[in-house]
C-alpha cells in the first residue's frame, strides 16, 4: 500500500539531483524486498521501477527471476511490463530464459490477440538459439492468426528467429512467398521487408519469387514497401542479369515520376549497384527526349548534391561515389560542383566529396585538387605555419621562382591566403609549425581523421597507375615534403615510402630530390621533432638514406657528413640509426672521391681537417653511451644497438685509413681517396618489378613442389604405449604429436636451441617409418650384450601393449595423413636415432608391417 | 533498412529510451551509447544528419530537446531512416498528444509500446499511424480495464459500502460519475 509508485520514483529522482547516487541505492533497495512479495501487482510496479533504472544504467539482473513472474502474470498489463523488463534487460547469457521457454509458448497460443503481440514482440528481443530452436514452430503457427497485425509480427519474429537458428529457413521460405499474398498490404510489406534482409545473404534462395515482387513493384503505391522491393532486387539483379532489362522500364519510370526523394535515392543506388545503368536501352526523360539510362541518374543526383539540404548532399555524395566506379566518364564533369562540396562545413560531407574527388583526378586536374587540398590542410585553425626568417635555403630561390612564383614574399597572410599549396616549403626554406587554437575552435579540416584522409587521398592521386596523373615528377616531390611539415598526424610512414619509391624509380627527379632531402635535414625545427617513433623521425631516416645513396648527383659538400651525424642521433631507434651512419659514410667517401679530382695542398689540408672532426664525432657517437653507462654503473641496459655500433666502426676504421694515407702531403690524391666510393657504387640499385623473378625462366630437371627430405618420424607410440582407447583419444594425440612436432622442428633451425636429451629421442616413433626392414642399420652388427639388454626390456614393454595394440595402432594411422615413403636417410637417423633404432628387434618390424599394407 | 539501434537522449546526455536490434553485450551497449550520443550531441544545426560511426551509420534528428538517434547498416537508407524517426515522433505526438520530454520520462514504457508497434527485429513493421494508435490504444484499454477491476477488488466493498448506507453498485456509480 506504502511503496512508491513510478511516478514517485522519477519525481524523488528529479528532487534528488544532489545525492542521486544515494537515492537510488534507497529505492534499489526497496524495490529488492518489494520483488519478492507475493502481490503481483507490488512486484510489477517494482519490475517498472527496474526498467527505469536499467536505462539510467544500474545493473538489474538480479532481479530477472521476477521479471519473468511478472511475465507469467494473468493480467495483460503486468504481462506487458514483465515482457518489456525481458526485452531490456536480458541478454544471451540469461539463465532464467529457460524458465520462459512454455511461458512463452503459453502466451503464442494465447485466445487474446494482444497476449500474442506481446510474445511476438518479447520474443523477436530475447531471442537465443535455444529458444529460437524450441520455439519456431508455435510462432510459425501463430502465421495464420485471423488478426493481421498478429500474422506480420509473427513474420518479423521468424525472420529473428531465424538468424539464431538458421535451420528454420526452409520452412520459412514457402510461408514467406504465402504471404506475399496476404490481403492485409501491411502483411505483405512485412514480408518484403524480411525477404530484403534475407536475400542480402543468399539471393539464390528468393530469385523465384521476383514475378510477384515486380508485380508488386508495379502496382503499389506504398513507398516505404516500395523503396524495400527495390532494394531488394539490387541484390537480386547481380545473380541474375535478365531482371535488368526487366527492370530498366519501371525504374526509370519511379526515377522520372516520383517526388519522394528517399524512394528517387532507392531507385538510383539500385540502378547504380545493380548495373540496370548498363542495359543499352533509352530512355525517354521528361521533356519527352530519349537519353541513357546512366545519363537520367547523372541528372537526378544533381538534384541531390547541388540541393541546400545537407542530407541530400550526402546521400548524393555517396551515390555518386558508385556511379563514378562504374561509369567515370559521366562523373568527370561534375568536378566543380563536388570541389565545392569539398568545403563544405560537415566532415561527413567533406570526406564523401573527399573520395568521389580523388577517383576523378586526372593529369589535368590534379593540380587544382591538390592545391585545394592542400591550402585546406595549412588553413586549418590548430595547425598554424610560420616561416622562419634566417635559414640556410640551399638552393631554394630557383625552384620557389619556378614553382611558387607568387608566394615569394614574406607575408604569411599573403601565402596562406593565396593558398597555392605545394611548393611552400620550397619557397621558404621551412615552416615552423606550432600548435595555436584561434577562438573559433577546431574546423572539420582539424580533425585528424580527416587531415589523414587529405593525406592518403593526395598520396593515392598521384601515385595511381604507376604515377599516370603525374606530368611534373618535381612538384609532385615537393608536395610530399610540404606534406611532411602540414600534415599534422602521424602519416611518416607512409611519405617517406613514398618519397623513396619516387626518388629511386623516377631517375630525373632524383637531383631535386636530393637537394630537397637535404634541405629538410639541415631543418632544426624538424631535427628537434624526431625521436624514435615519430613521423619526423621516419621522413628524416628516409632523407638520409636518399642523400647518402644519391648524393653525387650534387656538387660534393663536406657539410652533408656532419648533417647526416646529428645531435639528435641518439634519440632515434637502432636501425635509423645505423641509416643515417651507413649514408654519412657514403656521403664521406663520395666527398674524398671529388676533391680527390683537384687536389693540392689545401685540399690536403681540408682533408685531414674533415677527416679528423668525422673521426671526434664519430668517437663521441661511441663513447657517449659508454661514458653514460659509467657514470650510471649500469653498463649491460643502454648499450648501442649491434648494427650501430658495428656501421660506427666501419666509419672509425675507413677515417683512420684515410688518416694513415693522408699523413704526408703529397702532390696527387692518394688513390685510396678515388676509389673508396666504389664501395658503395660498383653495383647500382634499380627498382625490380614484384613480377621480375616470373621472367626468370626455370632450368629443367628443377623441382620446386616436392619437399626437400621427409618428415621426421614419430616414435612416441613405441617409447610409451598410447593410454587404454577412448574413442576420440587417437585422433587427439595424433593432432598433438603433429603440432609439437612441428615445434620441434622449427626450434631446431633456431641456432640457440640445444637439441634436447631424452625429450626429444622419445618422441620419434619407430612404428611410423614406413620400411622399418630396409633400413640398414638393422643389419648392423653391434655385437652380442647391448642388443639383448634392449631386447628384454622391449618384449617386456610389448607384452602390455599387444593386446589391443593392432587395432589400435590401425586407427591411428586412419588419422594420420599419409606421407610419401621415406628414404632411410639421416633426416630420420639424425645424431639419436641409432640408439633406438638399432636393438630393434625382429618380431616388432613383422608387427608394424601387417597393420601399413 | 535494418536498424541496428534507436536510443533517444536529451541535450545533456541522458539517455531517455534505448532499443537493440542486434545482439551485443551490456559493456558494448553503453559504449556505443557513450560514443554516438557525444558525437551527435557535438554535432551543429547546419551539418547533415548522418555519421560513420565503426560500421554503423548513424542517422539522429533533433526534436526540441531531444535527441533521436538510430543505427544503421552502411548501405541503408539513410533518408528512409529519418523518415521512420519522424513517423515515431508524430505516433509518439499523437498518443500524448503534443508530446514533450518529460512526457517521454515519465510513461516510458508507452515510448517503447508505441516504438514495439512500428519497429520489431529492426525492421519496420507497421508504417500506418492509424493501425499503430488503434492498436495501442485496444492494449492501453485492456489494461486499464485490468486496474479499474483490482482497485475494487482490494477493497473490502462490502463493509465501504454499508457504512455509508448504500449498495455496492451505487457506491461504484458514485464514483464514476
Amino acid at each position: 500500500m506504502f511503496e512508491k509508485s513510478l511516478t514517485d520514483l522519477i519525481q524523488g529522482l528529479r528532487a534528488n539531483k544532489r545525492n542521486e547516487a544515494d537515492y537510488i541505492q534507497k529505492s534499489l533497495e526497496e524495490i529488492q524486498s518489494e520483488v519478492q512479495q507475493s502481490d503481483m501487482y507490488c512486484k510489477s510496479t517494482a519490475i517498472d521501477k527496474l526498467n527505469y533504472l536499467h536505462m539510467l544504467g544500474y545493473d538489474t539482473n538480479w532481479a530477472n527471476f521476477n521479471a519473468v513472474e511478472v511475465m507469467a502474470s494473468p493480467r495483460f498489463g503486468e504481462k506487458r511490463k514483465g515482457y518489456l523488463a525481458a526485452a531490456q534487460s536480458f541478454h544471451q547469457e540469461t539463465d532464467v530464459l529457460m524458465l520462459a521457454t512454455n511461458l512463452i509458448r503459453k502466451d503464442l497460443a494465447s485466445s487474446n490477440a494482444m497476449e500474442v503481440s506481446v510474445a511476438l514482440d518479447g520474443l523477436a528481443q530475447v531471442a537465443t538459439p535455444e529458444l529460437a530452436t524450441d520455439l519456431f514452430d508455435d510462432v510459425a503457427a501463430v502465421l495464420g492468426h485471423s488478426r493481421p497485425f498478429i500474422r506480420k509480427k509473427a513474420l518479423v519474429c521468424l525472420y529473428r528467429l531465424v538468424l539464431k537458428h538458421p535451420e528454420g529457413l526452409h520452412a520459412l521460405a514457402p510461408q514467406l512467398r504465402e504471404r506475399l499474398d496476404d490481403p492485409d498490404p501491411s502483411v505483405v510489406s512485412s514480408a518484403v521487408s524480411v525477404i530484403c534482409e534475407l536475400a542480402r545473404t543468399n539471393p539464390h534462395n528468393y530469385l523465384p519469387l521476383a514475378p510477384r515482387l515486380y508485380q508488386l513493384m508495379n502496382s503499389s503505391t506504398n513507398n516505404w514497401m516500395l523503396i524495400k522491393i527495390v532494394k531488394l532486387f539490387a541484390s537480386l539483379t547481380p545473380i541474375e542479369p535478365r531482371l535488368a532489362k526487366k527492370l530498366h522500364g519501371p525504374l526509370s519510370q519511379l526515377i522520372c515520376s516520383t517526388s519522394a526523394m528517399s524512394l528517387l535515392y532507392e531507385c538510383i543506388h539500385t540502378a547504380v549497384v545493380g548495373d540496370i545503368i548498363g542495359v543499352p536501352l533509352p530512355v525517354t526523360d521528361s521533356v519527352g527526349r530519349e537519353i541513357d539510362f546512366a545519363e537520367l541518374c547523372a541528372r537526378k543526383l544533381v538534384l541531390f548534391y547541388e540541393s541546400a539540404d545537407h542530407n541530400l548532399r550526402y546521400v548524393g555524395l555517396v551515390t555518386l561515389a558508385q556511379l563514378q566506379a562504374r561509369r567515370p566518364e559521366l562523373v568527370v564533369n561534375q568536378y566543380e560542383t563536388v570541389l565545392k562540396c569539398l568545403d563544405d562545413p560537415d566532415l561527413s560531407i567533406r570526406m564523401r566529396a573527399l573520395s568521389v574527388i580523388s577517383g576523378m583526378a586526372t593529369r589535368r586536374t590534379l593540380d587544382r585538387t591538390v592545391k585545394r587540398l592542400m591550402s585546406q590542410l595549412i588553413l586549418s585553425n590548430t595547425i598554424r605555419l610560420q616561416p622562419v626568417a634566417s635559414l640556410p635555403s640551399v638552393g631554394t630561390t630557383e625552384y620557389s621562382c619556378k614553382y611558387n612564383g607568387d608566394a615569394a614574399d614574406s607575408d604569411l597572410i599573403a601565402l596562406a591566403t593565396d593558398a597555392t599549396g605545394a611548393s611552400l616549403v620550397s619557397a621558404r626554406g621551412s615552416i615552423v609549425q606550432s600548435r595555436q587554437l584561434t577562438a573559433a575552435g577546431p574546423g572539420p579540416a582539424d580533425s585528424p581523421e580527416y587531415r589523414l584522409l587529405v593525406v592518403e587521398a593526395i598520396v593515392d592521386m598521384c601515385t595511381r597507375q604507376s604515377y599516370a596523373n603525374l606530368s611534373n615528377f618535381e612538384w609532385y616531390v615537393a608536395v610530399l615534403v610540404d606534406l611532411v611539415y602540414s600534415a599534422g598526424v602521424d602519416v611518416g610512414q607512409l611519405l617517406s615510402e613514398k618519397l623513396l619509391d619516387v626518388t629511386v624509380r623516377v631517375r630525373q627527379v632524383r637531383e631535386f630530390s636530393v637537394r630537397l632531402m637535404r634541405q629538410m635535414l639541415s631543418d632544426s625545427q624538424l631535427a628537434s621533432r624526431a625521436i624514435s617513433g615519430s613521423s619526423a623521425a621516419k621522413v628524416l631516416c628516409t632523407a638520409a638514406y636518399i642523400l647518402g645513396e644519391y648524393c653525387s648527383l650534387l656538387p660534393a659538400n663536406s657539410e652533408d657528413i656532419a648533417l647526416l651525424l646529428p645531435k639528435c642521433l641518439d634519440k632515434l631507434d637502432g636501425e635509423q640509426q645505423a641509416t643515417f651512419i651507413q649514408a654519412a659514410i657514403k656521403a664521406y667517401t663520395n666527398w674524398l672521391r671529388d676533391v680527390a679530382g683537384y687536389w693540392s695542398t689545401e685540399i690536403w689540408e681540408l682533408v685531414r681537417a674533415v677527416t679528423a672532426s668525422t673521426m671526434s664525432q664519430l668517437s663521441d657517437l661511441l663513447l657517449a653511451k659508454t661514458d653514460d653507462n659509467a657514470l650510471s654503473g649500469n653498463s649491460a641496459v643502454a648499450e648501442l644497438p649491434l648494427q650501430v655500433s658495428s656501421r660506427l666502426r666501419h666509419f672509425v676504421e675507413i677515417t683512420k685509413a684515410v688518416s694513415v694515407a693522408t699523413s704526408n702531403p703529397s702532390e696527387s690524391a692518394p688513390q685510396l681517396c678515388l676509389e673508396l666510393h666504389e664501395l658503395f657504387t660498383a653495383y647500382e640499385l634499380n627498382p625490380v618489378s614484384v613480377a621480375a623473378q616470373g621472367k626468370v625462366p626455370q632450368p629443367d630437371g628443377l623441382d620446386l613442389d616436392s619437399p626437400i627430405g621427409g618428415p621426421i618420424p614419430d616414435t612416441e607410440h613405441i617409447m610409451f604405449p598410447p593410454p587404454p582407447p577412448v574413442s576420440s583419444e587417437p585422433r587427439q594425440r595424433a593432432s598433438q604429436s603433429g603440432s609439437g612436432r612441428k615445434q620441434r622442428r622449427g626450434q631446431k633451425n633456431e641456432p640457440f636451441y640445444l637439441d634436447g636429451g631424452d625429450d626429444v629421442r622419445h618422441s620419434h616413433s619407430l612404428a611410423e617409418l614406413p620400411d622399418v626392414d630396409d633400413i640398414p642399420v638393422v643389419q648392423l652388427d653391434l655385437g652380442g650384450q647391448g642388443s639383448e639388454n634392449a631386447t628384454k626390456t622391449r618384449s617386456k614393454k610389448k607384452k602390455t601393449r599387444t593386446k589391443d595394440g593392432a587395432a589400435k595402432r590401425e586407427r591411428r594411422r586412419r588419422v594420420q595423413t599419409p606421407s610419401p615413403p621415406l628414404a632411410p636417410v639421416d633426416i630420420a637417423g639424425d645424431e639419436d636415432m641409432p640408439d633406438v633404432s638399432a636393438p630393434l628387434p625382429q618380431p616388432q618390424s613383422q608387427q608394424t608391417s601387417p597393420a601399413q599394407q | 533498412m535494418s536498424i541496428k539501434y534507436i536510443f533517444l537522449v536529451s541535450r545533456q546526455g541522458k539517455l531517455r529510451l534505448a532499443k537493440w536490434y542486434t545482439t551485443l553485450t551490456p559493456k558494448e551497449k553503453s559504449k556505443t551509447i557513450k560514443e554516438v550520443s557525444q558525437i551527435v550531441l557535438a554535432r551543429r544545426p547546419k551539418q547533415c544528419n548522418f555519421i560513420e560511426h565503426r560500421d554503423t551509420k548513424v542517422v539522429y534528428r533533433k526534436y526540441a530537446s531531444l535527441y533521436f538517434i538510430a543505427g544503421i547498416d552502411l548501405d541503408d537508407n539513410e533518408l528512409l531512416t529519418l523518415e521512420i524517426i519522424h513517423r515515431y515522433v508524430e505516433v509518439l505526438d499523437r498518443s500524448f498528444g503534443n508530446v514533450c520530454e518529460l512526457d517521454l520520462i515519465f510513461h516510458f514504457q508507452k515510448a517503447y509500446f508505441i516504438l514495439d508497434e512500428m519497429v520489431m527485429a529492426g525492421e519496420l513493421q507497421e508504417s500506418g499511424k492509424g493501425t499503430v494508435t488503434r492498436v495501442l490504444a485496444q492494449m492501453d484499454e485492456a489494461e486499464d480495464k485490468e486496474n479499474a477491476e483490482r482497485g475494487w477488488a482490494d477493497i473490502n466493498l462490502e463493509g465501504v459500502a454499508k457504512t455509508a448506507m448504500l449498495t455496492v453498485q451505487e457506491f461504484k456509480q458514485s464514483f464514476s460519475r
